[in-house]
């Protein structure tokens, strides 16, 4: 018997606005209508800066650890943009862009990352879950939404977003296969952002692209420059038609980078170089959408500014608005896990305050003021 | 967030948690003058943490009144940074006091829920204690690959510098940002020690590092440990004790036959099991009351030695963290079991973490059972400021002779270790002799 081949495939890459300025007038026609673009760049400039500030609060002390989405505002963006918004975004924690889209008030982010996890407690007419930090719970999560949706014959779907280093999960696999095998109407969206911390994507993946893991699933991949919002928008499109119209799963690579570090508490400097940085930076999404209006006669320096001044007034807003609001107290920690409160975490809320240095001056404070109350 | 709450009244900047679960950095470069109005965000200092270099901005509107540290200094999480003066948005000068207050309040945040126990309670940092000054690191050698933070070995490839030709000054001989800067501009004379102000508001808590430490063989290692937490809690406690204390230890060996018959026909009673430990413990209240000298503590700031009332007892307790040292107070006024039923509740709230810090200080005197694991006899190391402590050996069978005369009877060591600038041999044999008469003759010692 000859050797025949068993498959041959390919997967497609699309851009459409590149970092040159040069826009696929065919693929990116009546795309994005002119007055959303607008919109869309508001959006990602009040993100920026919303990392900016987040980024301060935190090294002066007013907010704990905080990830930036700098770089990846596009990416998420795009997607929320495309979605229904009765539609679940699953997403983990470099999203904010699309959740602020979605309506979510910037002040939930804030108290979240502020350590209150009521920030985290999201209204259900946002149809976002919950922030996950955890390294890829969420794909999980997607799939049981979106196999929920067929089952009750809704045409809602579900797009859920990772990162590069999830795609190395087991979780992320066994929602492939489930999605893929049970026709499940769920968005795979992966922001690859290069690096996993300090892991770059080369070392943790020996395929040439993430897209194509989707592939052994049987699940249709694409690979998209997720600086382009265009190029987002447009594998969007194609996805939730797949989605909604014909209950297939697909998996979207959206090729972006992580301008920022991984987080607060990372210093990105020690393991990446600088030609590296300043290379993405000349593709930031932000730059390109401006560059794009401003040759399309839709923007100038005078818009910029008051634009600017917007979105820092936007900003101090909602951290005034996030600070203002009042502390949790550290009992609902153990208060709030169990219905019925088993006696070893009854005493562990009950010992929390000693310890060999003392009790902490403001829980005896507020522990008198209970008991006068 | 580090438990580091900021001022209401904006009156001073407490240093937060930089990173994630990070206690401390050290200051590069301050951004600002005494003066300087600065505005909400804009940078005041520049900052290096274990893990990286940070730029600190402020957290709201004012005018700096005071700066605290100087380039070099290690900040403490929850010291205060900066102080803010009149003139600010709306802030007042704060009384002294009341400053004072909330940053002690800060101060004590910082370490909350970390450490469980400690041996003695006090866990204030004696000179010994402290980092090392630039005296002592006169003479050291520059040996080898520097030890440095990424970001620090940063600044020396920025700066052109070979990082294994500058003496370090930060913990264990680790290169600082400071001293990568120092050796830049001054060349290889500039490699100095940390330019330490002493009224900078941090307390340094590393053991002092020796400067002519041997050389360390890395080979063969199968895991390494930081030596940190209570650990660290502990040979700090132990290493005060035996640089201050002057310790001679005393041993004997007391025949505890009738006195295991007793225990045996108590347990009997209670329905319960009953070790030796509460029984010794017993004697050495009863002898404690003759040789008060031994119940006591000392107060080395103050050149005084304070001799107690009540015996505060405490035992020594190994747990899967370390050694903690619970402490009976009043135990001469308890009962053969009642002392029991405390040593067991203590034993039980070391292991479980859940003792108070209260039952963790205060003793007068301290019992090691360490027979319960095996030995006979052992040097123990006093629970300074305490000046005696009384290690029990595992009691056995053995033969033993009475005016020419052999017989078998249960023998119990005793080890006795004294601070000897307080109590002599002499007195310390007397009491050692009164415990060991009290445990030969149970009629005496049970009331």
């Amino acid at each position: 018997m000859p050797i025949t081949k068993a498959l041959e495939t390919h997967i497609d890459h699309i851009s459409i606005l590149d970092e040159h300025g040069s826009f696929d007038e065919k693929l990116g026609k009546d795309l994005i209508p002119d007055e959303d673009l607008l919109k869309l760049y508001q959006h990602m400039v009040v993100c920026r800066k919303l990392d900016e500030i987040a980024f301060k609060l935190q090294r002066s002390g007013r907010m704990g650890t905080f990830p930036q989405n700098m770089g990846q505002e596009a990416t998420s963006l795009g997607a929320a943009y495309m979605l229904e918004d009765t539609d679940w975004m699953v997403t983990c924690y470099r999203e904010n862009c699309g959740l602020f889209w979605r309506g979510l008030p910037m002040e939930k982010i804030l108290q979240h990352w502020m350590g209150d996890e009521r920030g985290n407690q999201i209204d259900r007419k946002h149809y976002c879950t919950p922030i996950a930090v955890p390294i890829g719970t969420q794909m999980l999560h997607a799939t049981g939404l979106a196999w929920g949706a067929k089952y009750r014959g809704e045409s809602q779907i579900a797009c859920t977003f990772f990162g590069d280093g999830a795609t190395s999960e087991g979780d992320f696999h066994e929602a492939m296969n489930f999605a893929a095998n049970l026709d499940i109407p769920v968005i795979f969206f992966c922001q690859n952002n290069q690096w996993a911390i300090s892991v770059p994507t080369s070392i943790q993946c020996s395929a040439p692209t993430v897209a194509q893991r989707g592939m052994a699933y049987g699940v249709e991949c694409l690979q998209c420059d997720g600086n382009d919002i265009f190029a987002v928008a447009w594998c969007m499109k194609k996805a939730i038609e797949s989605a909604r119209d014909h209950n297939r799963p697909i998996f979207i690579e959206a090729v972006t980078y992580r301008l920022g570090d991984h987080t607060t508490a990372d210093d990105a400097r020690r393991y990446r170089d600088d030609e590296e940085v300043a290379l993405w930076q000349s593709r930031d999404p932000l730059k390109r959408m401006r560059a794009f209006l401003e040759a399309k006669g839709m923007w100038n320096d005078a818009q910029q500014t008051e634009l600017d001044e917007h979105a820092e007034a936007t900003v101090t807003a909602a951290v005034e608005r996030a600070e203002g609001i009042e502390t949790p107290s550290r009992d609902d920690i153990f208060n709030w896990t169990f219905a019925d409160i088993p006696e070893q975490i009854a005493k562990q809320r009950d010992t929390m305050r000693t310890t060999s240095l003392g009790q902490d001056p403001s829980q005896i404070a507020s522990e008198q003021a209970t008991t006068k109350a | 967030m580090a438990g580091v709450t900021q001022p209401k009244d904006r009156s001073h900047f407490i240093l937060p948690d930089l990173g994630e679960g990070l206690d401390e950095a050290e200051l590069i470069k301050w951004r600002v003058s005494v003066g300087d109005e600065i505005k909400e965000h804009e940078t005041l200092a520049e900052m290096e943490t274990d893990k990286a270099l940070v730029e600190v901005p402020s957290p709201w509107t004012g005018t700096v009144s005071e700066l605290c540290g100087s380039a070099g200094d290690m900040i403490k999480v929850g010291a205060v940074l900066v102080r803010y003066g009149s003139g600010g948005s709306g802030s007042e000068v704060t009384d002294v006091a009341e400053v004072e207050t909330a940053a002690d309040a800060g101060s004590a945040d910082e370490d909350a829920g970390t450490v469980v126990g400690s041996v003695s309670g006090e866990l204030t940092v004696s000179d010994r204690f402290a980092r090392k000054t630039e005296d002592d690191q006169a003479g050291e050698q520059v040996r080898g690959k520097a030890l440095a933070t990424p970001a620090v070995r940063r600044i020396a490839r920025e700066l052109g510098v070979d990082i294994n030709l500058i003496a370090g000054s930060g913990r264990g001989g680790r290169v600082t940002a400071s001293d990568v800067h120092g050796f830049s501009q001054n060349g290889a004379s500039g490699a100095s020690g940390p330019t330490s102000t002493p009224d900078s508001g941090f307390t340094p808590q590393a053991i002092a590092i020796p400067a002519d430490l041997p050389p360390v063989d890395e080979g063969n290692v199968v895991e390494t440990i930081p030596f940190r937490g209570v650990r660290r809690k502990i040979a700090e406690a132990l290493d005060r004790s035996v640089k201050t204390a002057v310790h001679f230890t005393v041993v004997d060996e007391a025949d505890v036959t009738q006195l295991d018959a007793k225990r045996k026909e108590y347990a009997k009673v209670l329905g319960a099991k009953m070790s030796m430990l509460p029984f010794v413990m017993s004697a050495i209240c009863k002898a404690l009351r003759s040789h008060p000298s031994l119940n006591a503590i000392v107060d080395d700031a103050k050149s005084q030695i304070l001799r107690k009332d009540a015996v505060n007892l405490g035992c020594a307790v190994d747990t899967d963290h370390g050694l903690m040292v619970p402490v009976i107070h009043g135990a001469n006024a308890l009962s053969i079991g009642q002392l029991g039923q405390a040593v067991g509740e203590l034993a039980r709230g070391c292991k479980d973490r859940s003792i108070e810090r209260e039952r963790l200080a205060g003793g007068t005197f301290t019992i090691s059972n360490v027979g319960s694991y095996g030995g006979m006899f052992a040097t123990p190391i006093i629970n300074y400021p305490e000046v005696a402590i009384l290690a029990v050996g595992r009691a056995k069978e053995k033969v033993l002779a009475e005016n020419g005369r052999m017989f078998v009877g249960t023998v119990m060591p005793l080890s006795l270790s004294c601070d000897h600038r307080v109590v002599d041999g002499a007195e310390g044999a007397r009491f050692l002799n009164t415990v060991v008469g009290l445990l030969e003759n149970p009629s005496e010692l049970i009331d």
